[in-house]
């Protein structure tokens, strides 16, 4: 097990270049840079722009620009934002909580109310509880963010006027719920399809079938068995959606004010703000590495079946 | 008799998921034909942002089109985007994912890194580059959404690979002797489908709505050409002023893909190796 | 005793009076004011910064030596009570306000102009404003690395400051924007803080807290040189860049003002409460298609390079009905590239009506009466995005030009712009309050602030322009102006769509908030009080 942890921290090194190299590659390709953009509507003229480019080091050859940021890297050194000229560092650390939180919380609505709606409907195939439960998720998964949103908004807010439009409100919980409902929506009707589709899976599975012909109740073979076998496909998807609520909040973040990491990686891409695009990365792959492993690791503890050499 | 009444509601999933296919399917392909007006040239500003009466049943935009014959030739683009797209992802995602959790190992650790990578590259730089090395174009709007989301195929399927590969059945398949492949892919995957399935349907709706943000970029759809994605995001300012502008493409989306879902569900049982068994 | 009573009474009117009007402004309270242009604010550094997002901001943190008057439409002096200028028009000398006091309580002297000046002339520091000195002598050598201080700059004592300029022309022009704010040294260099995060200028307002991608909150400057001023406690800017979400957050009541998009517009003035308090300006943006003359068809024609083809393109369109139906009148159908606001507009000059007959023969005429594809290129946005082109489309489809439409993000479009690897393009240019600077964008050797989108050449238009800018009677000026004006507007080397209508909404509590037409969002708060019915009235 130990050995098996430490095999997989030591993936996390290549991993992570790997996924630097790429980003490096890509964002270069990208037509602009960010000296065009410095000026918003009002451009700046092209004499202080070449500055810019000059200052940036953007007039060097990539692979130059790459072996600085990697040696940089090995000192934990992430650079310096083309725009604020602040630290990488400086920059992302305030957006690390506020996104952080608004993941756990959405993706606790969606597993609270997710993963139960998809166990009921799996042991009810066929009923009306069944059907409205699909509907709701399709309905779930094909309404925009923005739509939903901006309907919580309007009831809650304008409406009843009981929860604020927008904003973080110093972190005050009463600002997270219209946000983290937005956007635990989406991934609540997913999970809920996942887990109804792996329990009917297992359901049908022969030793299930060989219980219940035996006459062992369908509640113990619930809890036993099929919970089991289920959980690790729950953990799957909601480790990875976790992950992507890294850095797949930006529509959301960007109708409340949210001061998330999503909207920051967003603008940094269109504002050619290569430095922070780079950070931002690095934290999702990271985040996205440590709960895989942990995912992969509570397989082991879920169902003893699967072994890790 | 309480196993016959389920059968037939999992035949009526699978001829309801069918039907409503078929019918899309239908629409977009005789889309000229079944649209009042041309969803563009006809644009007449004078009758721009009517609400929906007998004369424009679904209303016209601010740019005076007809928005029932924008979401009938809407289909086209969005109902193409989100099952090529789709296919792609699935099968990348499958393949890998099948034979990272089977022969675990080297090629596991390199599947989930690559995997591990493709996740954290943001699919907007993704589909830029696309867009500065490929163009714009329908084809490279099938490879921005295909390549991007194959990576959470492949984790599902793997995990599930996982929990069943010590399983008696695969036991058994192995001690007749079959080959790798056809364990994999006839003993493990048709047990494995149903998640799979849920995941490719439901990531249609994705899908048509990333199209969207992708001809922000230059690479979906261009105006004036409709597709429900871009209809949806056209109109996103304007979603209490004049709400059928977005209300009729959410539709056609949600349509769409409960019918896929449906006949995700029915697929799902029609391939059950044990539902087979017991008939 | 009478007279006595009198005056008495007349004291007491006249102090009512007085006390009418004191009482009538009232203190305090908070204004939740927006950063409507993104999701994000880079940096509170003036200095560092040309977006406007930015400078909406640190406009009300910070002072330049000249300040923009929105009512009288021009800039004029801040930082000095008085300005000579020698009779050659060369020397500027400036004698500094002396009660204007940093946030960290030092005053400000001459030094620290000089000190702004020269740091953002620094080539080294690469800052978005050091254009806008060119004009100072000796700014050009620090550019090029020949010296290391502006040698035009000149220190008399600490409240007299001496400028000297290569070419007698009004430095308001130049130094009244937001890059150009003055910084203190001291803060500027701290290593223990970023400057960019922790402003401390000598406006308004002082900086509390930012919360990055979400608001920035400031405060009254007590010491703040304009006494009494300002009377708002707090000033909070939340980041919202849709417009759906701030409508709703204004009706809420939770946003003092909002900033209209033409949808909200066209809602608002309908509703018989929300339309009473709209500020609205004819802001100095114009939006218009430019067409690339030197783009070939696969036959070998430029047909941009065609006046008639131009022409046509104008004439083809019915601006009046997309600017009414599409914008929901939001903006003003273009005469020529001046907008409204700028010396020099014309209201009653020639411009292209609607008449398609007319487009047509001007197409036969050069040769194209069957037409060409033609593909434009823009942004995303609803305004001067692709979205007017698929207005204009069924238009053009009448002189047979069968438009499409690219939708590209900003830096693509801009990489293309600058490439000129386009064959037609959709954008907004902010036109500005100085008439010369706006048309030299289509000088075809002097436009240096941003290259000649449209390839214009005309020597004529040249000329005009040049004895424009050299001439220093205004009137004669402005007669210039006028003249290359029309001369653009008959060349016709873009389609001249429409000058932006900027609204602001307010409830009615809210009083000060200005029209301002270089930028409506760029609204000084040193003004803006909110009535006790405020529901922030008392907030701290």
């Amino acid at each position: 097990m130990i050995s098996y942890v430490l095999r997989r921290l030591i993936q996390f090194v290549p991993t992570i270049f790997g996924v630097t190299l790429i980003v490096f590659f890509l964002l270069n390709v990208l037509p602009g840079n960010a000296a065009m953009m410095a000026g918003g509507k009002n451009r700046i003229p092209p004499a202080a722009q070449k500055l810019m480019i000059k200052k940036w080091g953007l007039d060097q050859p990539v692979y130059a620009r790459y072996f600085k940021y990697i040696k940089g890297l090995c000192t934990a050194d992430l650079g310096t934002s083309f725009i604020s000229g602040e630290r990488v560092t400086d920059v992302l650390a305030p957006r690390l909580w506020p996104t952080f939180k608004l993941a756990v919380i959405a993706l606790a609505i969606a597993c609270v109310t997710g993963i139960p709606l998809g166990f009921y409907s799996a042991l009810r195939q066929g009923t009306a509880m069944d059907t409205v439960t699909m509907i709701g998720a399709v309905s779930g998964v094909s309404m925009p963010q923005f739509w939903l949103g901006l309907l919580l908004m309007y009831f809650f807010s304008v409406y009843l006027k009981i929860l604020p439009t927008v904003g973080y409100g110093n972190g005050d919980p009463k600002f997270i719920i219209l946000p983290a409902i937005t956007l635990g929506v989406g991934y609540m009707a997913l999970l809920a399809r996942t887990t109804r589709a792996a329990v009917v899976e297992t359901l049908s599975q022969d030793y299930i079938r060989t219980a219940r012909s035996k006459g062992i109740s369908d509640l113990l073979i619930n809890r036993r068995h099929v919970l089991r076998n289920t959980l690790t496909i729950i953990l799957t998807s909601a480790g990875l959606q976790f992950g992507s609520l890294l850095g797949g909040t930006v529509v959301v973040e960007t109708l409340f004010s949210w001061p998330g990491l999503g909207t920051m990686m967003v603008n940094s891409i269109y504002y050619r703000d290569t430095p922070i695009t780079q950070g931002c990365v690095m934290i999702i792959i990271v985040g996205f590495l440590v709960i895989n492993l942990l995912v992969d690791l509570s397989y082991a503890l879920i169902d003893p079946r699967i072994k890790y050499q | 008799m309480d196993n016959w009444v389920k059968k037939i509601r999992k035949r009526t999933n699978l001829v309801a998921g069918t039907i409503v296919f078929l019918i899309i399917v239908f629409v977009a392909v005789f889309a000229p034909y079944l649209a009042p007006t041309h969803p563009w040239d006809d644009a007449d500003l004078m009758i721009s942002e009517l609400p929906p009466s007998g004369e424009y049943l679904f209303g016209t935009d601010s740019k005076g089109r007809d928005i029932l014959s924008r979401v009938i030739y809407g289909s086209r683009i969005s109902l193409s985007v989100g099952v090529i797209s789709q296919l792609i992802n699935s099968v990348i995602g499958i393949v890998f994912g099948l034979t990272a959790g089977y022969f675990g190992r080297l090629w596991d650790d390199i599947v989930v890194a690559v995997a591990n990578i493709m996740l954290s590259i943001p699919s907007l730089i993704f589909a830029l580059a696309v867009m500065a090395l490929l163009g714009p174009g329908l084809i490279n709007v099938f490879i921005a959404l295909g390549l991007t989301n194959w990576a959470y195929t492949c984790r599902i399927t793997r995990s599930q690979v996982l929990g069943t590969k010590n399983q008696n059945y695969v036991k058994a398949a192995k001690a007749m002797g079959f080959g790798r492949c056809r364990v994999m892919f006839l003993h493990i995957l048709p047990n494995i489908f149903g998640p799979i399935l849920v995941m490719a349907s439901l990531g249609m709706a994705d899908a048509i709505l990333m199209e969207a943000s992708l001809s922000f970029l230059g690479l979906g759809t261009q105006p004036p050409v409709p597709s429900w994605g871009g209809m949806l995001a056209g109109a996103r300012e304007q979603l209490f002023t004049a709400p059928w502008l977005s209300i009729f493409p959410g539709l056609a989306i949600f349509i769409t893909v409960l019918g896929l879902n449906l006949l995700g569900d029915g697929l799902r049982d029609l391939l059950d190796p044990h539902m087979s068994e017991t008939k | 005793m009478k007279i006595w009573k009198i005056g008495l009474s007349l004291v007491l009117t006249l102090g009512l009076l007085g006390a009418d009007h004191s009482f009538a402004v009232r203190k305090g309270g908070t204004f939740n004011w927006i950063a409507p242009y993104g999701s994000k604010i880079d940096t509170l550094d003036p200095n560092n910064s040309g977006d406007e997002q930015n400078g909406l901001v640190t406009m009300n943190i910070f002072r330049c030596l000249y300040r923009w008057n929105a009512a009288e439409n021009k800039p004029q002096l801040e930082l000095a009570d008085a300005v000579d200028i020698s009779p050659d028009g060369l020397v500027y000398t400036y004698s500094l306000k002396r009660n204007v006091k940093f946030h960290n309580g030092r005053q400000l002297t001459a030094d620290d102009i000089i000190y702004t000046y020269n740091r953002i002339a620094n080539p080294d520091n690469a800052l978005s404003g050091t254009q806008n000195l060119v004009f100072i002598r000796g700014a050009m050598d620090v550019f090029e690395h020949k010296a290391k201080e502006v040698a035009g700059l000149k220190k008399i004592d600490d409240h007299k400051l001496e400028i000297t300029l290569t070419s007698a022309i009004d430095p308001a022009f130049f130094l009244y924007s937001f890059p150009m704010s003055i910084v203190p040294k001291e803060e500027v260099e701290r290593m223990d803080r970023p400057f960019s995060s922790n402003p401390v200028g000598c406006g308004p307002f002082k900086f509390v807290k930012w919360v990055k991608g979400s608001e920035v909150v400031l405060e009254r400057f007590e010491d703040y040189y304009e006494s009494g001023k300002p009377y708002l406690d707090k000033l909070v800017f939340k980041i919202m860049s849709s417009s759906a979400a701030r409508d709703l957050s204004y009706r809420a009541k939770e946003l003092d003002a909002n900033l209209l998009y033409a949808t909200q517009y066209a809602a608002y003035k309908k509703d018989p409460e929300l339309s009473k308090n709209l500020v609205e300006v004819a802001e100095m943006f114009t939006r218009f298609v430019a067409f690339n003359p030197e783009w070939e068809l696969a036959d070998g024609r430029k047909p941009f390079s065609d006046v008639r083809v131009r022409q046509a393109f104008n004439y083809a369109i019915n601006t009046d009905l997309i600017v009414k139906k599409y914008a929901k009148n939001k903006a003003y159908p273009a005469i020529s590239f001046l907008a409204p606001t700028t010396p020099g507009y014309d209201p009653n000059g020639k411009r292209y009506e609607y008449n398609p007959e007319k487009a047509k023969a001007l197409m036969k005429a050069a040769g194209y009466e069957k037409g060409f594809d033609l593909e434009i290129i823009g942004t995303g946005d609803s305004s001067y995005g692709t979205g007017v082109i698929e207005v204009a489309i069924p238009f053009l489809k009448k002189i047979n030009i069968s438009a499409s439409a690219l939708t590209l993000e900003g830096a693509a479009k801009y990489k293309r712009q600058g490439d000129r690897n386009f064959e037609a393009m959709i954008c907004s240019f902010g036109s500005g309050p100085d008439g010369i600077s706006a048309l030299m964008l289509f000088h075809s050797t002097k436009a240096k602030k941003l290259p000649n989108v449209a390839r214009y050449k005309n020597g004529e238009y040249d000329r005009t322009l040049d004895l424009a800018a050299e001439t220093r009677d205004p009137e004669q000026r402005i007669a210039y102006v006028k003249k290359a004006n029309e001369i653009l507007q008959a060349d016709a080397p873009i389609w001249f769509y429409n000058y932006n209508k900027a609204v602001i909404a307010h409830h009615p509590w809210v009083h000060g908030i200005q029209k301002v037409g270089i930028e409506h969002m760029f609204q000084d708060f040193t003004e803006v009080w909110v009535e006790a019915t405020s529901p922030r009235a008392n907030a701290k």
